[in-house]
């Protein structure tokens, strides 16, 4: 599994791995030079510039320090370093419980809530749960209808209030509609850590569900702004997880290790498309071979 | 005279702080060469301060990448009507909410504008500009959903034409710049609709891939200026530099939040200030 992950990897990275030979302890020289290649492509994929320098700090000591096993190459041995200390920021996979549960999206503008709240259902629907969703947002125009038809097209049930202005009373109104509901998911509307009124009104939602899960929805493409919002959003109603959205484009997702490192939580699941099925429980392997700049 | 030991930490210094503001890393190394071809080999008064002069040169490095002889406003004026712009970019940017801003504000200046509705996929799309459209009391052309989205661009332009409207703005879907299907339909509205201007949307809270991403709109069909969304979210915006950097295009407006006044003229000087002080 390491080497598959670490060994597919293209270009500067791959040579500077291939480079390290022979059975003794690694040179500094040529730590040194692996990480420098690790740090390029982390840098690329928008991990956080601290991270990544502790990440490497701590590649370079272990790769000194520790001798290989016996048996084991030089190379193995750090990429065996490398991937351990990846996966320590990465997070492993969490268990995502297939029970009763209240789910609460949140997020910037435009991440995705919508379309996760969409493919949350159609997930805890294929397990057999009854699911049902709530459309939180009485802000953005046109949010009610994109909700109502996502929930059409999984065929789950929904609860929303097209002309209300007020997202609290429609959540209360939504969750007693859908007591009989096993999974129940609130879909929020889009904000960000400056426009306190929004952040008022997400704690007073939060106060009424009583989420069981409140899952931050990121971008991948998401720069070093993610921190301040990770926190705020932390700070306001507190984060069980994380989902990234829009892997499907270029974007590496790193930011998503920030928003995790500070809410200290796990990415839960990842979304690769538009459509509702286009969506999986988080794997560190694949995530990490994409962070390398597979 | 400057060599290029006197200025590595310095160049060193800044091309960290450009990548920790978001501009993209391989962009901020090719701003450092820049910054290093300006100055290796000046000469200097003595007592002249070398932090300060490589500061003056990644100043001038940076507003060169974002100058450009377009301005949108005398453009309106003076260009031939109807006026047809289409707007692109990956999903959720907030392109659809940047031509309700701006369609507001060409209303309020007293130009005939009309929507079209190029976002025949998503689900909402359609209820999300129709109700932009009765907000600010502004005519949508649009098709059923799923239809073809050049047709309904193209419907608007004959619509202008026919009713003397001066301006088409029109919404596209999001898409990933990676989905071939995708970048293939919207190189067949620009060649249907032959617009006049093609610009890009993005949003400044992106980071690396904002340079990725405008890349490949720009191969695929060529913008023309680029618009900065989201700069309230408490971003530094050096998405900005990226995108103006691999389109070779200006910014032209910067969207300051989701009301509909929210949209303001783009101003490097003052962006410069705040990303280098
Ligand atoms: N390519 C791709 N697009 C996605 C993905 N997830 C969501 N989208 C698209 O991103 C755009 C924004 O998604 P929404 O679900 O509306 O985002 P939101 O967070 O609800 O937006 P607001 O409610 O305005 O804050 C839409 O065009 C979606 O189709 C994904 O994983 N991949
Ligand atoms: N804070 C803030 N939010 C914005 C700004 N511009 C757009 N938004 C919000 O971003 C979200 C997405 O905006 P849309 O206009 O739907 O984005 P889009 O690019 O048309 O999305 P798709 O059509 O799904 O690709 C909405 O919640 C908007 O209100 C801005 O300048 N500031
Ligand atoms: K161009
Ligand atoms: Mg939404
Ligand atoms: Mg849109």
């Amino acid at each position: 599994m390491i080497i598959l992950v670490l060994d597919n990897l293209g270009g500067s990275l791959k040579k500077s791995i291939r480079n390290i030979v022979g059975k003794g302890r690694i040179s500094e020289k040529d730590v040194k030079e692996l990480n420098k290649e690790i740090q390029r492509a982390l840098l690329k994929s928008d991990v956080d510039v601290r991270m990544v320098k502790a990440l490497t700090d701590r590649i370079k000591k272990r790769a000194l320090d520790e001798k290989p096993p016996k048996g084991a190459s030089a190379r193995e041995h750090i990429i065996n370093i490398v991937y351990d200390e990846l996966v320590n920021i990465v997070g492993k996979g969490t268990e995502i419980p297939v029970e009763e549960q209240d789910i609460m999206l949140v997020g910037l503008q435009g991440s995705g809530k919508t379309t996760t709240a969409a493919k949350l259902a159609y997930y805890f629907k294929n397990k057999g749960l009854k699911t049902g969703v709530i459309c939180a947002d009485t802000h953005r125009p046109g949010a009610y209808s994109q909700l109502k038809k996502l929930c059409g097209e999984v065929n789950c049930l929904f609860y929303g209030e097209q002309e209300s202005e007020d997202a609290v009373s429609v959540v209360k109104n939504g969750l007693k509609e859908l007591n009989k509901t096993e999974v129940r998911i609130v879909d929020t509307a889009g904000r960000h850590s400056l426009e306190s009124d929004l952040i008022t009104e997400m704690e007073e939602i939060e106060e009424t569900v009583g989420a069981d899960r409140t899952y931050l929805v990121i971008d991948a493409s998401i720069g070093k702004g993610v921190k301040k919002q990770a926190n705020a959003f932390n700070d306001a109603i507190g984060i069980d997880g994380v989902i990234i959205t829009k892997l499907d484009g270029t974007a590496k997702g790193g930011g998503a290790l920030t928003a995790v490192s500070e809410t200290d939580t796990k990415i839960a699941f990842i979304g690769s498309g538009e459509k509702y099925e286009e969506f999986e429980e988080f794997d560190p392997d694949s995530f990490i071979s994409r962070l390398l700049g597979m | 005279i400057l060599d290029e030991k006197d200025i590595e930490d310095a160049i060193s210094d800044f091309k960290f702080d450009l990548i920790e503001n978001d501009v993209a890393f391989d962009v901020a190394e090719k701003i450092g060469e820049d910054v290093k071809e300006d100055l290796v080999g000046r000469e200097i008064k003595w007592r002249e301060d070398v932090g300060e002069i490589v500061n003056e040169s990644l100043r001038n490095s940076i507003l060169s990448i974002f100058e450009s002889p377009f301005q949108f406003k005398t453009y309106i004026e003076e260009k031939e009507k109807p006026i047809v712009i289409i707007f692109v970019g990956t999903n959720g940017v907030g392109k659809t909410t940047t031509i309700a801003k701006m369609a507001k504000w060409l209303r309020d200046t007293d130009y005939k504008t009309v929507l079209a509705n190029g976002d025949t996929f998503r689900a909402g799309a359609m209820e999300q500009i129709t109700k932009h459209g009765e907000k600010l009391n502004l005519k949508v052309i649009k098709h059923q959903e799923g239809s073809d989205p050049a047709a309904v661009i193209y419907d608007a332009v004959e619509f202008a034409k026919a009713n003397e409207y001066d301006i088409v703005l029109g919404d596209t879907a999001g898409r990933m710049h990676t989905d071939v299907n995708l970048m293939d339909q919207i190189k067949k509205i620009k060649r249907v609709v032959d617009p006049d201007l093609v610009l890009f949307v993005d949003e400044a809270v992106a980071g690396s891939d904002a340079v990725e991403r405008s890349r490949e709109f720009n191969e695929a069909i060529d913008i023309d200026a680029s618009i900065l969304t989201k700069i309230d979210a408490d971003v530094s915006g050096g998405a900005a530099i990226s995108v103006s950097y691999a389109t070779n295009n200006p910014i032209i407006f910067v969207g300051t939040g989701q009301n509909y006044d929210d949209l303001k003229k783009f101003d490097p000087e003052w962006f410069v200030d705040e990303i280098v002080g």
